[in-house]
């Protein structure tokens, strides 16, 4: 992991912020709305986040969302070695423990 | 779990595999039906099981965006995999192949993630991990002290 990484993840807020876009992407506004800290504040933790190369930006619209980059910490393919075993640990739990798939969302 | 759900990388390869007790025709559809996939990867997807159709589902707040490119059922699924708005792997540069086959009364899956670009530098293949578990111990919106960041040049293990 880079030292970027660790200088960004170091501070509460932008750990708070990082999983608050785990959830979905958001944009600033809609960051700042979670935090006692101003939206001026909250962009310059995305900007610290972004150059760590943990965020990106993906413009919809009229907005810019904040997304995170998956393969933000662990370089992309230690992202995916642990990724598809995971997921595919939940495909068989859902498989196997699944009323048949046609039960709606 | 780990001798049939185990990841290999070689070259830019990343493949998975795992046993699961149900006949492939199922299995295949929780690659293929929005309502089956968000079962268990993703919380939104929209997909259209057809040569150039749509595979896009967001996980974790990630864009994956593809499209299916080969589809076999309930025998292979060949689909293009990246993330909007990612520099290292946007949309339609590396591939998926997924392989039901029988096995027993069941269905083993074989996952082959191909195309990936080559690694910029060693990773830190627990970082990821060890990360999520660290956020998942702080509260939303206040996660109080550093409960033991490691140092940078502790990162090393």
């Amino acid at each position: 992991m880079s030292e970027a990484a660790f200088h960004a993840l170091a501070e509460p807020h932008r750990r708070g912020i990082l999983r608050l876009l785990r959830g979905q992407p958001r944009s600033v506004n809609e960051i700042a709305e979670q935090f006692d800290i101003t939206q001026q504040a909250v962009s310059q933790h995305l900007k610290v986040l972004r150059d760590a190369g943990l965020v990106a930006v993906r413009p919809q619209g009229q907005r810019r969302l904040y997304i995170v980059r998956p393969e933000g910490l662990a370089g992309l393919r230690d992202f995916l070695a642990e990724f598809w075993p995971d997921n595919l640990q939940r495909l068989k739990q859902a498989v196997e423990s699944g009323e048949p798939a046609n039960d709606g969302a | 779990m780990a001798a049939g759900n185990e990841a290999v990388m070689a070259g830019e390869t990343v493949t998975a595999t795992v046993h699961i007790d149900a006949p492939p025709e199922r299995v295949y559809e929780y690659f293929t039906r929005p309502e089956a996939i968000v079962r268990w990867m993703g919380d939104y997807a929209v997909l259209e099981p057809e040569p150039g159709g749509q595979f896009t589902v967001d996980v974790k707040g990630a864009p994956v965006r593809g499209r299916f490119l080969h589809l076999d059922p309930p025998h292979c699924l060949l689909i293009s995999w990246g993330y909007a708005g990612s520099d290292r792997l946007p949309p339609g540069t590396s591939t998926l192949q997924v392989r039901f086959t029988a096995e027993g009364s069941g269905t083993r899956v074989i996952l082959e993630h191909r195309d990936l670009p080559p690694a910029e530098r060693a990773g830190h293949a627990s970082g990821w991990t060890h990360y999520l578990a660290r956020l998942a111990m702080a509260p939303t919106g206040n996660p109080g002290p550093d409960p033991g960041m490691p140092a940078p040049d502790a990162a090393q293990i």
